[in-house]
């Protein structure tokens, strides 16, 4: 039984699985490098609490790591791209997210403060932009990332203007 | 509340606070210097320099707080408060009245010796230094003065809008600082606060007032148990402040080491007997900080009161209370007590603020709640089987794991150690599981979780911004997820843990149907 959610209607620019991979990647270095220094720093004290047969084999460190790891940084950026989705429909906003995990976040126009649309370096080389949507609740805001500019600039737009017309304070 | 003259004598003409504070803010500073001229004298002898030096210091900081009582004026001009502070630079702090969320009247016991109290207004914006602060005035016009901030808020909003939140396009920000430099906010009076005995009798129907008795309970809470160690902590500090020119050298620390391995049993017994005065202690300052717990319902707003040494009113406006929480930790269940929080929209400080109950007996909170905000009584609908699974799966795996590792590195006291908790895991994971649950009546959404700390909120429909459903993939395997309902108030988010999945979509569709109807997988007709 799965969640009776329909998907989202627009997936986001393929260009995202890009973005997503570059991340991933450079958070796996940062971890290579963590457990490349543990296993080194752990063979240089000589650390006697660990039994002889972990001391002798702390190369398995890192490679366990490497591993583990490396598919998930090919899998993330594609599991990404088929879960992120987001849809604007009857004044609400309706986006799902996630890879292994999945958030759907629903926020209607009327409870929106502020639109924001932002752009890391990444992205600025993929020319893609992220919306942020915030309420008087962090729960109630939604970050819509990995979207192209032209189109994350008219969802914006379109946003920041229903959400003039709509105004509702009762937070 | 009636009109006084009082109040037209104050509308329009800038005012001083009380010249009383002059006796205050010396003292107050007295310890801080007592410390650095007490030590200028020892170390320098009596000398006529040094003590020289230190009259000059006692005589400044006498000069500042004359200049800074001297150059504070405060008005209410029109729908505005006005906060000047004008010595080199002048600066004018400006808070509409319709900003005012609340006063908030604190007297702390030299205040109270004098008759003055602190007033504190809470505009709803971010951070100190967005609020106004009135350090001191006497009690009875701290009093007037708040029956003519909230007084003028009430009749400024009901001629706007009759219901709603105020117009719309307004930042988040409370007040508006207008003039040359922040150094009006709080530079000048950040210090005191302080109002004697019986702060709001004016008028007022009493919701509750919690007998002394009740009291006794207070321990159960486990709040202020820490109390004998920070006492002691601060003890250290002052040591060290007075000792600080001792130079720490291995000797000193070695002779120390040896002293204490000489006097363990002193030492044990000593940690032993703090142990032992957790309770006591915790219960003697949460009497002092509960003392007379007061709910009143005034002019559109909650005043609650309470305290024994420092006397502390809060008023929270009513427009702006979205519902309340109840908290009972587990030895507070098994004495069927519980405290209360008010759920406020844009309350800044909301632990201390917040708080509608102290420790009392949970049929009598529930009326007094219900009474005070509104009566919530639709039956928590139960979560589905593989909740109490993962409750118990998370409540006793980590254990099991610890357990193993020690094992397997020969840790034989740790394995014990964590098998026992493993087995205590069972019943905080059933426990955990019991305490999850939802509802709808229709107005208002209330969740409850939590087992060593319970916490049932309830909150108004209109309250929810925005749904947040978040599952895991392990919530995925056990076909659960959780329902976040984002609200501007409180915590910000109120989680509904583990609900099936239809059942969580459903209850978010059941409270919002508008928000949902598009996008279920099967519309309904």
């Amino acid at each position: 039984m799965r969640a009776p959610l329909r998907d989202p209607a627009h997936r986001v620019s393929r260009r995202a699985i890009a973005l997503w991979f570059v991340e991933a990647i450079i958070g796996f270095a940062f971890l290579m490098g963590a457990a490349l220094l543990i296993a080194y720093l752990l063979d240089r004290s000589g650390w006697s609490a660990l039994p002889g047969w972990m001391g002798d084999r702390l190369w398995l460190l890192p490679v366990a790591v490497g591993v583990v790891m490396l598919p998930l940084v090919v899998l993330e950026p594609l599991l990404r791209y088929a879960v992120h989705r987001w849809e604007l429909s009857g004044d609400v906003v309706y986006a799902r997210s996630g890879w292994l995990s999945r958030q759907w976040v629903f926020v209607p126009v009327s409870r929106i403060q502020t639109v924001d649309k932002a752009q890391g370096w990444f992205e600025r080389a993929l020319s893609l932009a992220t919306v942020e949507i915030r309420t008087a609740s962090h729960a109630g805001s939604s970050t819509i990332q990995g979207l192209d500019y032209e189109v994350a600039a008219a969802f914006a737009e379109e946003l920041a203007r229903r959400a003039q017309e709509l105004r509702d304070d009762a937070t | 509340m009636t009109d006084s003259p009082f109040r037209a004598e104050m509308a329009d003409v800038p005012r001083r606070v009380s010249p009383r504070v002059l006796l205050i803010h010396p003292l107050r500073m007295l310890p801080s210097l007592l410390l650095p001229f007490g030590g200028l004298l020892l170390a320098s002898g009596f000398s006529p320099t040094s003590v020289a030096v230190a009259a000059l210091g006692v005589a400044l900081s006498v000069a500042v707080a004359v200049v800074r009582w001297a150059t504070f004026t405060y008005r209410v001009s029109g729908d505005r408060l006005e906060l000047t502070r004008a010595l080199v630079s002048r600066s004018v702090r400006t808070i509409p009245l319709e900003r005012v969320r609340g006063v908030d009247i604190t007297a702390r016991p030299l205040h109270r010796l004098l008759g003055l109290a602190v007033l504190k207004i809470d505009t709803g914006a971010g951070g100190d230094s967005q609020e106004g602060e009135l350090d001191a005035l006497p009690l009875r016009e701290a009093e007037e003065l708040r029956g003519v901030l909230l007084a003028r808020r009430a009749m400024a909003v009901s001629a706007t809008q009759p219901v709603e939140a105020p117009a719309e396009g307004q930042p988040p920000h409370g007040a508006v600082p207008a003039g040359t430099s922040a150094g009006g906010t709080s530079a000048g009076g950040g210090v005191a606060q302080g109002a004697p005995r019986g702060v709001a009798p004016d008028g007022g129907r009493v919701i509750a007032r919690v007998p002394r008795s009740w009291l006794r309970y207070g321990p159960l809470s486990g709040a202020y148990l820490l109390t004998p160690f920070a006492l002691i902590a601060g003890a250290v500090g002052v040591v060290y402040q007075w000792v600080g020119e001792v130079r720490v050298t291995a000797e000193t620390a070695a002779s120390t080491l040896e002293w204490a391995r000489d006097h363990m049993i002193l030492l044990v017994a000593a940690g032993v007997l703090l142990v032992l005065a957790m309770p006591v202690a915790g219960g003697i300052t949460y009497a002092v900080f509960n003392w007379d717990f007061t709910v009143r319902s005034r002019d559109g707003y909650l005043v609650a009161e309470r305290g024994l040494l420092t006397r502390r009113v809060v008023s929270l406006e009513r427009r702006r209370i979205r519902g309340y929480e109840l908290v009972d930790g587990l030895l507070e269940r098994a004495a069927g007590v519980v405290r209360a929080w008010a759920v406020v929209t844009g309350l800044g400080d909301s632990e201390t603020r917040g708080q509608l109950l102290p420790v009392t007996p949970r049929e009598w909170a529930v009326g007094v709640v219900s009474e005070a905000i509104e009566p919530f009584d639709a039956p928590l609908r139960p979560h589905p089987p593989q909740a109490r699974r993962r409750r118990l799966f998370r409540a006793v795996a980590p254990w099991l794991v610890v357990a193993a590792a020690a094992l397997a590195l020969g840790w034989a006291v740790v394995a014990v150690a964590a098998l026992a908790l493993a087995v205590a895991g069972i019943a905080l994971g059933l426990d955990r599981y019991r305490s999850l649950g939802h509802a709808y009546d229709g107005m208002r959404v209330s969740v409850r979780q939590g087992s060593l700390r319970r916490r049932q909120a309830v909150v108004e429909r209109r309250a929810i911004v925005g749904w947040r459903l978040r599952q895991t993939v392990f919530q995925r395997m056990s076909g659960v997820l959780t329902v976040i309902a984002g609200v501007g108030a409180g915590s910000g988010g109120y989680h509904a843990i583990d609900t099936g999945e239809s059942q969580g979509v459903e209850f978010a569709a059941e409270v919002t149907p508008d928000w949902l109807r598009l996008f279920l997988a099967s519309p309904r007709p």
